[in-house]
């Protein structure tokens, strides 16, 4: 509803948009646009380069009045010809590096010396990358835990502070007698343990928290049954908001159903980067992202890296059964993992269904 | 049901004790005329109103009057009404006025946003009329409440708050009134009427529930860390260092690091402007107390600092105690100074981090950047109710705490802007000072992917420039983090 009222100032930052001058010439809207280099322009491009004798002894104005678009200025061919003598056709050997990878993977038969050394180099990069991105994983674990430790003391000192700061600020009246379910609230997040890592402990995939994730649509049902105890049992106080006092209560309901929210998918990220397609997502300047897939399929059928194979082996015991509590990814691990332990079938993890 | 009409009751108290005083008497008047005359009403006033530049569309023109009928309506109902008679009033007044197409609370979605838009009209367009603004206000917070209803109404409730601070503290030339604080300090000062716990508990929960804090220390964070990797020595001064939990995970890191030295030392500066109030100079004292401790547990060297501003006070290089080979580094997370404020330059940083929200710049007058705040934060509330949906009560609470003093805050900001020149975003704007960019790793970029894969599917990160990037929710960009370094001693790898 809104969003369709939206203004159209946000849109300043897309440069994709493109106009088509009248003279054929492809020109961004930037307020400087640029020019883009379509195939028929640099052929013509190309065209009056070898007319004029070679790059080399082409210059922007000779080649501006051979090829005679209108529109098309000496800064537009200044530079395109500076590539050109480069050798770098920008759009040409793009193609190429992305394409790499896939060329290697469908010629592994036909396993030439030069084939193999760089499937070799291939594998050490792809390693590299996993290696890393496992790292990363590591330490933002590490570090959630750090933050969610860091709030948790806060939190106690809270509590403990809460009676005096409240006393305090009693001459507060804005929002009525928010005082009371305030206390309530920190008290709550004290007694019923409110998990701070439970990104992490989930995240993590040991066999304690296995347990714990299991045990946890039981603790719901525990939960929502004993929260109408604990409202009757609740503080009752006489102020003219006295039904705020169940505010907490309501609380400790909302958060468990977070918990139990966050849960499934929190897992998503645990296994996604042995997987490579996760990695997808990746910037543009991580070049070989999008087939990271397709390769760590290949390394995984080598023997030859043991190491990070251990350290995938070891999660890939815990991620079925961490899956399962999850009811919507449930078809999924057995389903994504196949074509890694099954070494045999590549690649099929990218086009099976998801859901 | 109970906890709704709770919240209503509470909603009256907050709402109506700032207004009923200034206005029970001339909307009393005008409820008692009837329809007619109040249409006259508007008669009289439309000389002062600019209707064309409120809309060009005939038909939002109409929405809006009948919008404005409706208060009518309103009016006549002490501020102590039930919710429930409040939202049939104006169902049935919609029903019979408009057709019957759009569903009631879309309809009501839209009326809101176009009242708010005719109240920043009022508010500041060519021919203001704070009268009118007023009864737009009047009319707003009956259709709107921030504990209850849709998104889009409780985003409405805040907006006319915020609008409604801007009306009161421009009319009394000697009302100090609390948005009226400084520039950069709202958060601070806001946060002062809020009980601690309740910041606590609502700060937790946003954590919990939408990756923004997480997403901009992290970045910032790991950036640091990459950019001292070699340093015995790191400073970092930090423009809001707020409870300090960014800093937990970066000791963490520092403590375990095991390239280059290890266990370097950290001191942090926490700059703080008297301007804001006692209570921000005392959480800076408690922040640094407790990260001490924090440090202490993990085996962290760390020592702290405080640097205190007054208000209006220039932030200069001469207030930070240097020391000769430490690695520095500025920290502004949201709350970059103004430039007059500090120049950067003379500290030649090893890297500034920068954290803002993605929000229209310098165009569109008021009005236009009141809209893209509007389309900024009901997307940050979609976020979270996708999210969360069943978690009403959280998301209140979040919205409390956070998210209404920031739009007090923004509204304030662009509402002082008007009419003058702007430097863009801060990034822009030390791009232009001669700061350099710095890329970001690949380990940044794999850290933000994710975090946001423990969240919504709705969230995304984006590369906007090889030192910037965005977090955004669906297709609005909502924060950007990105990383700066003085180019007098660097060698950026460009």
């Amino acid at each position: 509803m809104f969003h369709a009222k939206k203004p159209s100032t946000m849109n300043s930052h897309d440069r994709s948009m493109c106009v088509q001058g009248d003279s054929g010439l492809v020109l961004t809207t930037d307020p400087k646009p640029r020019l883009r280099w379509t195939v028929e322009l640099h052929e013509r491009f190309v065209d009056a380069v070898t007319q004029l004798g070679g790059p080399d002894k082409a210059t922007p104005k000779t080649i501006m009045r051979v090829m005679g678009v209108k529109g098309l200025t000496l800064y537009h061919l200044k530079s395109h010809l500076q590539k050109f003598r480069l050798g770098k056709q920008p759009h040409k050997e793009n193609d190429h590096l992305k394409d790499a990878p896939l060329d290697l993977q469908r010629n592994v038969p036909s396993s030439s010396g030069m084939m193999a050394r760089s499937m070799n180099e291939m594998q050490m990069e792809v390693q590299r990358r996993l290696h890393e991105q496992l790292e990363v994983q590591r330490h933002l674990q590490l570090r959630i835990e750090a933050q969610g430790k860091y709030m948790q003391i806060m939190l106690e000192k809270a509590c403990q502070t809460f009676a005096g700061e409240n006393m305090a600020s009693g001459g507060y009246k804005g929002i009525g007698n928010q005082g009371v379910s305030d206390m309530g609230t920190i008290k709550d997040f004290g007694s019923l343990n409110f998990p701070p890592f439970q990104d992490l402990n989930i995240y993590g995939g040991d066999q304690l928290d296995l347990q714990h994730s299991m045990e946890r649509p039981s603790l719901d049902g525990f939960n929502l049954s004993n929260n109408e105890n604990l409202c009757l049992g609740g503080k009752k106080r006489s102020s003219p908001y006295g039904d705020s006092g169940k505010t907490p209560l309501i609380w400790s309901d909302d958060l468990r159903l977070q918990e139990l929210g966050s849960a499934p998918r929190c897992l998503g990220p645990q296994e996604d980067p042995f997987k490579g397609d996760h990695i997808q997502i990746a910037p543009p300047s991580m070049d070989r992202g999008p087939n990271l897939d397709s390769i760590s399929d290949i390394y995984e059928t080598k023997p030859v890296l043991q190491g990070s194979e251990t350290m995938n082996d070891k999660k890939y015991e815990a991620s079925p059964k961490l899956e399962r509590p999850s009811p919507r990814r449930a078809p999924l691990p057995s389903e994504r993992m196949s074509p890694m332990i099954n070494s045999g079938a590549m690649s099929q993890g990218r086009n099976s269904t998801f859901g | 049901m109970d906890m709704a009409i709770d919240g209503f009751h509470e909603l009256d108290f907050t709402i109506f004790n700032t207004t009923t005083t200034t206005t029970t008497t001339t909307t009393t008047t005008d409820s008692s005329e009837n329809d007619y005359d109040y249409a006259c009403n508007w008669n009289d006033w439309s000389p002062v109103v600019d209707w064309e530049a409120l809309s060009s569309d005939q038909n939002d023109f109409q929405d809006l009057i009948e919008s404005m009928m409706d208060t009518h309506g309103g009016l006549k109902q002490s501020p102590l009404t039930d919710q429930e008679t409040c939202n049939s009033m104006s169902t049935s007044t919609d029903t019979m006025l408009v057709d019957d197409e759009t569903s009631g609370e879309d309809l009501k979605g839209l009326r809101l946003v176009h009242l708010l838009m005719a109240a920043a009209e009022a508010l500041t367009g060519v021919n203001k009329s704070r009268e009118l603004a007023r009864v737009i206000l009047i009319r707003l917070k009956e259709l709107a409440s921030p504990h209850d209803g849709t998104n889009m109404e409780r985003l409405a409730a805040y907006f006319t708050d915020a609008l409604q601070g801007l009306l009161d503290c421009n009319g009394n030339v000697h009302g100090k009134h609390s948005v009226n604080n400084g520039p950069h300090h709202y958060h601070y000062h806001n946060r002062g009427d809020q009980h601690h716990s309740d910041v606590l508990a609502a700060f937790q929960l946003l954590q919990d529930m939408s990756p923004y804090v997480k997403f901009g220390h992290f970045t910032a964070n790991q950036s640091i860390l990459e950019a001292v990797a070699q340093d015995r020595r790191i400073h970092i001064v930090d423009f809001d260092i707020m409870e300090g939990i960014q800093w937990a995970s970066l000791m963490q890191a520092l403590a375990s690091r095991k390239d280059g030295p290890s266990t370097p030392h950290l001191r942090i500066t926490a700059l703080s402007r008297g301007g804001s109030g006692r209570k921000s100079i005392r959480t800076v004292q408690e922040t640094g107390r407790r990260l001490t401790a924090f440090a202490a547990s993990i085996g962290q060297p760390f020592s702290f600092h405080q640097c205190r501003l007054e208000s209006d006070e220039a932030f200069r290089p001469s207030s930070l105690k240097l020391v000769r080979g430490e690695a520095l580094v500025m920290n502004c997370m949201l709350h970059l100074p103004h430039s007059e404020y500090w120049s950067p330059s003379s500290l030649n940083p090893r890297l500034i981090t920068l954290v803002e929200e993605e929000v229209a710049i310098g165009e569109g007058g008021f009005v236009g950047r009141f809209m893209d705040l509007l389309h900024h934060f009901s997307a940050m509330y979609d976020s979270l109710e996708a999210g969360f949906p069943m978690q009403s009560r959280a998301r209140t609470l979040v919205e409390k705490v956070f998210l209404g003093p920031r739009i007090a805050g923004s509204l304030g900001r662009i509402y002082r802007a008007r009419g003058e020149e702007e430097n863009g975003s801060w990034g822009e704007w030390l791009a232009a000072i001669g700061f350099n960019q710095v890329n970001l790793s690949f380990a940044n970029h794999c850290q933000a992917k994710l975090l946001l894969g423990l969240f919504n599917d709705g969230y995304r990160v984006e590369e906007l420039a090889c030192n910037r990037l965005v977090l955004g929710w669906k297709s609005r960009r909502l924060l950007s983090a990105s990383v700066w370094t003085s180019n007098f001693n660097s060698d950026p790898d460009l």
